[in-house]
Parts: C-alpha cells; sequence; structure tokens
C-alpha cells in the first residue's frame, strides 16, 4: 500500500514530525553558534591586531645583502716567553703588533698593511680555552692601512702552555643580493619534508600492497578463512584510519624523540591505514572478468591476481600512492609542530621567536611547494587513468 | 564425450536455474543452446567447467567425473576446455599477446609464468593462434584498442592456447554487430570443423544457431524443451521454446 506515496496527502504527523525537527536544528544552531563564541564582527574590529603580522609574513626574508669576511690571525704570547712568537711577513696583507709579546695590563698598538682600503675591522682575541674575546675596532684608510691601541688584559694570559691568539677580522657588505639565512634553512627543510613525506609514502605502499589484497573481498572469497583474514584485515584498516596524524605524530615523538625520524613513522602508519582501504577498494571494483578467464583455463588463484588483477590495480595504486605523497607533505608541515621534523618544526621555532619575516618564509615554500606537488601529482594521475 | 546427467543448480536464493537436465554431446559436435534469458544458458556452460558449482548431477567428460574433481584435478580438467565469454573477458590494459598467453597458464611452470617467462613454443603457439585468427598484426597493441570483434577473436586465440577437447562459448557474439558476428561464429566453426574441437555454444538468435549448430538444446526456467537438429525447431517449437508473444527475428 505503501508503494506509491506521492499519491497520497501526507499525513498530519508527517507535518507535525518535520516541524519537530526543523526546530531540534534550529536549536541546535543556536546552541553551537554561543559555545563556539562566534563574534563576526571581530573578524573586522580586530584586524588591525593581525596586520603587522601580516605584513610581515607577506614580506618574507628571502634576499640578503651577503656578508663577507676575511680574518688574519696571530700568535700573540702573553706574557713574553710563554709561547711561540708570530712571523710576521714582509709584504702583502698582514697584521704587526708593536712588539711581538708583552705583559699584561699594557697597551701595544697593532697596525695592518695592504688590507681591504676602507673596510671595517673587527680585532679579537681567541683565548686557549676556545672562547673569543672582542677587542678594538678599527677601520682600513685608503691605503688598506690601520693603526689601532689594544689594551693586553689579564684574561688573554697563556693557560698551561696554550696562548692567545689575536685575529683582525675585516667585514663588508657583499655588492650582489644573496639568499638569506631564512631561505637557506628553509629550502634545506622543505627538501626535507618533501624526502619525509616520500619515504612514508613509499613505506607505507610497500605495506599497504599486500594488505590491500587481504582486505579485498574478491580476492578473499567466500571461504572460511579468507572471510576471517578479510574481516580482521578491514577492522585494523578502520581501527588505524581513526587515529589522526597529529595523535599519532605526538606518540612517535615520545617513542623515538623529535625529529624526522618520528614523522616519517607517524605518517607511514597513517598512510597504511588509507592507502590498504584504498587498495582493497580499488581491487574490489575491478573487472571480475579476465580473472574468471584465467581460472577457466586452468591457471591457479596467484596467476589469476597477476595476470588479470595487476594490471588492472596498478594505475590505481599508482594514482593513490602519488596522492597520499601530496598529502603527506602537507600533513607533515603541520605533524612538524609536534615534534615531527622537517619544515613544521622549523617553522614553529621561528614563530616562538615571533621571527615572523623568517615564518612567512617557511610559510610562503610550503604553499609553493604543495602548489607544484599538488599539479604534479594530478597531472600524472590524469595520465594514468 | 560429453555426458550431462541429472544436472540441477539452485542458487543460494533458491532460484532454480537448472532442474534435472541429462543430455550428451558426442566429439565434434557444435551444440547451441537457445533459451530466453534467464533460462539457464549460462548457468549450464559455467557449471560444466565448475565456475559455478552444481548442487546435484554429474559432468563426465571422457570418462572423468568432473564434478568429483579435487581443486588440483579440476585446475588439469579446465585446461582441456576452452571458453569464449559474451564480454571477451580480456585484460583491457596489457597487450594482446599477453592476454593470447594467459590462456597457457593452466600448463607452464606457474612461478616463472608470475615473471611473465613463457616457454618458447607457448609464444610461437601465441603467433599461430592469432594467425589463426587473422589478428597477428595487432599482437603488441593494448587489448582495449581493439574492435568488439576483434577482442573476441583475441579470446578465441586465448582459448586455443589451451588446445581444447571442447569450447564453451557463452553468447559469444551478443556484444557485437550481425556482420562481426558471422565471422566470430566463423572462426569457432572452423576451430570445430578442422580442429575436431566439440564446441557448446549459447546464441540468442535461433537463425544464427541454425546456421551454425549440427544440433540445439533448448532450455526454458532450467528444463530441457528440445533437443535435435536446427530443422527440427518448426513454429509450434518456437512458440514452445520463446513463448506465444515471440516473433522470429533473423539475422543474416
Ligand atoms: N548468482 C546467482 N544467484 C542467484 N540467481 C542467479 C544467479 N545467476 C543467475 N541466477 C538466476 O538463474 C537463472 C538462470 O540464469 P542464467 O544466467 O543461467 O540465464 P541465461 O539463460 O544465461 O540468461 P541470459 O540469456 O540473460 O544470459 C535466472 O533466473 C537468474 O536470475
Ligand atoms: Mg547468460
Amino acid at each position: 500500500m505503501d508503494n506509491q506515496p506521492w499519491k497520497k496527502s501526507p499525513s498530519p504527523w508527517k507535518y507535525g514530525r518535520s516541524a519537530l525537527l526543523a526546530v531540534v536544528i534550529i536549536a541546535a544552531y543556536i546552541y553551537s553558534f554561543r559555545v563556539t563564541e562566534l563574534d563576526l564582527p571581530r573578524l573586522v574590529t580586530d584586524f588591525p591586531k593581525a596586520v603587522p603580522i601580516l605584513q610581515d609574513f607577506l614580506t618574507p626574508d628571502v634576499l640578503a645583502r651577503g656578508e663577507q669576511t676575511e680574518s688574519y690571525v696571530i700568535n700573540y704570547p702573553v706574557p713574553c716567553g710563554s709561547g711561540q712568537e708570530a712571523e710576521i711577513p714582509d709584504s702583502g696583507p698582514r697584521i704587526v703588533p708593536s712588539v711581538p709579546c708583552s705583559d699584561p695590563k699594557t697597551t701595544i698598538t697593532v697596525e695592518g698593511f695592504d688590507l681591504r682600503p676602507d673596510t671595517k675591522v673587527q680585532l679579537r682575541w681567541l683565548l686557549p680555552d676556545g672562547r673569543r674575546l672582542r677587542s678594538a675596532r678599527a677601520t682600513t684608510d685608503g691605503n688598506g692601512h690601520f693603526n689601532v691601541e689594544v689594551e693586553i688584559r689579564p684574561i688573554v694570559a697563556a693557560k698551561e702552555g696554550n696562548i692567545s691568539q689575536l685575529e683582525a677580522e675585516l667585514q663588508w657588505e657583499s655588492t650582489g643580493l644573496m639568499p638569506s639565512e631564512a631561505l637557506k634553512i628553509t629550502f634545506a627543510k622543505i627538501v626535507e619534508t618533501v624526502f619525509m613525506a616520500l619515504m612514508a609514502t613509499t613505506f607505507a605502499c610497500l605495506v599497504a600492497f599486500p594488505v590491500g589484497f587481504l582486505g579485498a573481498r574478491n580476492i578473499m572469497g567466500t571461504g572460511p578463512v579468507g572471510t576471517v583474514v578479510y574481516y580482521i584485515a578491514r577492522t585494523i584498516f578502520n581501527l588505524m584510519r581513526s587515529i589522526e596524524a597529529l595523535v599519532m605524530a605526538v606518540m612517535f615523538a615520545i617513542w623515538l624523540g623529535f625529529g624526522p625520524f618520528a614523522g616519517v613513522m607517524a605518517m607511514t602508519v597513517v598512510t597504511v591505514a588509507s592507502l590498504s582501504k584504498l587498495f582493497s577498494e580499488a581491487i574490489e571494483s575491478i573487472d571480475p572478468g579476465p580473472m574468471e578467464a584465467i581460472v577457466a583455463a586452468g591457471g591457479n588463484r596467484l596467476q589469476a591476481i597477476v595476470y588479470a588483477v595487476f594490471p588492472q590495480v596498478i594505475p590505481p595504486f599508482i594514482a593513490f600512492a602519488i596522492y597520499h605523497w601530496d598529502i603527506n607533505v602537507r600533513i607533515s608541515t603541520i605533524i612538524g609542530f609536534v615534534g615531527g621534523g622537517g619544515i613544521g618544526l622549523q617553522l614553529q621555532t621561528w614563530i616562538n621567536q615571533l621571527a615572523y619575516n623568517k615564518a612567512g618564509t617557511a610559510v610562503w615554500a610550503i604553499v609553493i611547494v604543495v602548489t607544484i606537488l599538488d599539479n604534479l601529482s594530478s597531472q600524472i594521475r590524469k595520465r594514468l587513468v | 564425450m560429453l555426458e550431462i546427467k541429472n544436472l540441477t543448480k539452485v542458487y543460494d536464493d533458491g532460484t532454480v536455474a537448472l532442474d534435472n537436465v541429462s543430455f550428451t554431446v558426442q566429439d565434434g559436435e557444435f551444440l547451441v543452446i537457445i533459451g530466453l534469458s534467464g533460462s539457464g544458458k549460462s548457468t549450464l556452460l559455467r557449471c560444466i567447467n565448475r565456475l559455478i558449482e552444481p548442487t546435484s548431477g554429474q559432468i563426465i567428460l571422457d570418462g572423468v567425473d568432473i564434478t568429483a574433481a579435487s581443486p588440483a584435478e579440476l585446475r588439469r580438467i579446465r585446461r582441456d576446455i576452452g571458453m569464449i565469454f559474451q564480454h571477451f573477458n580480456l585484460v583491457k590494459r596489457s597487450t594482446v599477446m599477453r592476454n593470447v598467453l594467459a590462456g597457457r597458464l593452466g600448463y607452464v611452470n606457474p612461478w616463472l609464468s608470475l615473471l611473465g617467462i613463457f616457454p618458447k613454443e607457448d609464444k610461437e603457439r601465441a603467433w599461430k593462434a592469432l594467425e589463426l585468427v587473422g589478428i597477428a598484426e595487432k599482437a603488441y597493441n593494448r587489448a582495449d584498442a581493439l574492435s568488439g570483434g576483434q577482442q573476441q577473436r583475441v579470446g578465441i586465440a586465448r582459448a586455443l592456447m589451451q588446445e581444447p577437447k571442447l569450447l564453451l562459448a557463452d553468447e559469444p557474439v551478443s556484444a557485437l554487430d550481425p556482420a562481426t558476428s558471422h565471422s566470430v561464429l566463423k572462426y569457432i566453426e572452423l576451430i570445430n570443423r578442422e580442429r575436431g574441437v566439440t564446441v557448446m555454444c549459447s546464441l540468442h538468435f535461433l537463425s544464427l544457431a541454425r546456421t551454425y549448430a549440427t544440433r540445439i538444446i533448448a532450455l526454458k526456467d532450467g528444463k530441457m524443451m528440445f533437443d535435435g537438429l536446427p530443422e527440427e525447431i518448426d513454429d509450434q517449437r518456437f512458440k514452445e521454446i520463446y513463448g506465444e508473444e515471440a516473433v522470429r527475428v533473423e539475422v543474416n
């Protein structure tokens, strides 16, 4: 009697039910609006707070005037006789102390000859224990000559037969723009991230490929063993899939310590879960005809899988794998925040240091790399299917 | 010689697809099975190589009871029974050659075959089979680059690789146009006549059945309705098989 409901007028009970449902839905939305403290006007009124940070993000730290240095080091025994004195050449760029050695609490003159003209010079003591002690500053003249007084403080005295050295470092800005330090770090880290994602995806494929077959109904058949294996495989996929990458990363970071290894392991587990299910579904959706043909010709199960199933599932498998590589690059930026290494960890460090220009560099790098990979993977997938 | 004795198939849902069917096929016959859709033609053919497990009854090929065979024996028996499918059942992404070689999988070393290694004789056999069905020049094309008729000829070549005694063909031409249907059936006829391979083939059109069959069996609701020569099917018989309202459709 219920096979043509559209021809009957709906009962009042049905109207009542719809109305009740509407009330419940509206109530749910009102409540959720309040608990989430939505205050949309603040998006506008509080915007000025975001402006400086946004500006920093929009002007990432990419280029810098490269700083170049050149340094000259001589031995300088304090007090005299505590060690080998410097041999000063007669020509070429050189620094020359007024006396080859001296006692503490005296003052000497240090001269430089034939150095880079019009350049800042920083004098420094390299102490016996490896520490560095700043001393006088000077600037070379047009002929590359400087002359400066240097105080011999007790701390530069030789210790246990090791003497201090005197260093003169010339510093100047190079003319061309060079990639900034932040850009170099970002580059190294984004490469690390891409390869972390690659490793995780590769490991995951190696596991998911065989496991995918165990979770495919049409491969496992309807026998008791096949059915049990199938259900166990499916249950494991679903359990694993319910754990977020972020949680997994925290667990591995505790286990293996912060760094790319923990990140790779976390992503591997998450990817295995997702890929196994996708692989199983790809296997289940194949055309069974070719398998049937091989079985009918007297082939065994393994032959049927290799000859009839592999050719049908390899292209979708590759497509899924590339897609997950892409996803993993994204995920690895996030799990870096909780100790997974890669660009994410670096980004977090810079944000904590309030170095938003540098953070901007990292963010831009992520955007660019993800976009490129995204395009690349969709191109490859298009070609495969 | 193939003997079918009291063959019955009841599907899990209770459908009786074959109801106590018995008949004998002599070597070299071209037996065509006709009947309406759902009459049990596919079920019958698939019971013979046990792609479908019969519920009861016996199938005896040259004295060997197929229904009692163990899995290993069954694989050996299946090598002697080629099968051609309505939808060709080719691996579309694989080459024609690889599809044809797959017909030999029951014979070759299973481990080597997994690596794609086949003996030289089998490759020669594949070339001969492809030449016989006239598509040797397509050997290295992908199977899905071929027309329907050509794909079915690949299906025939694959079955030939088994050097079968018996060839089962389940509606081999119902996905093809009439002219192509004839060209495909002619190859099956050739194999039947020249190689003495017994053929069991289900067909939808009586006119096709008449042209190629040496004997016709008709099924209706899983029961044998008719067993005899093509010319014995007159209007009366036709109506019994296809129902009162059926009109003869000719395929030339
Ligand atoms: N796997 C199955 N489970 C349950 N019933 C089935 C199954 N396969 C076939 N049947 C039923 O068995 C009967 C015979 O089917 P079968 O496919 O053998 O007929 P057919 O003569 O080949 O038909 P067609 O000409 O459409 O191919 C039909 O009623 C069909 O619905
Ligand atoms: Mg059928």
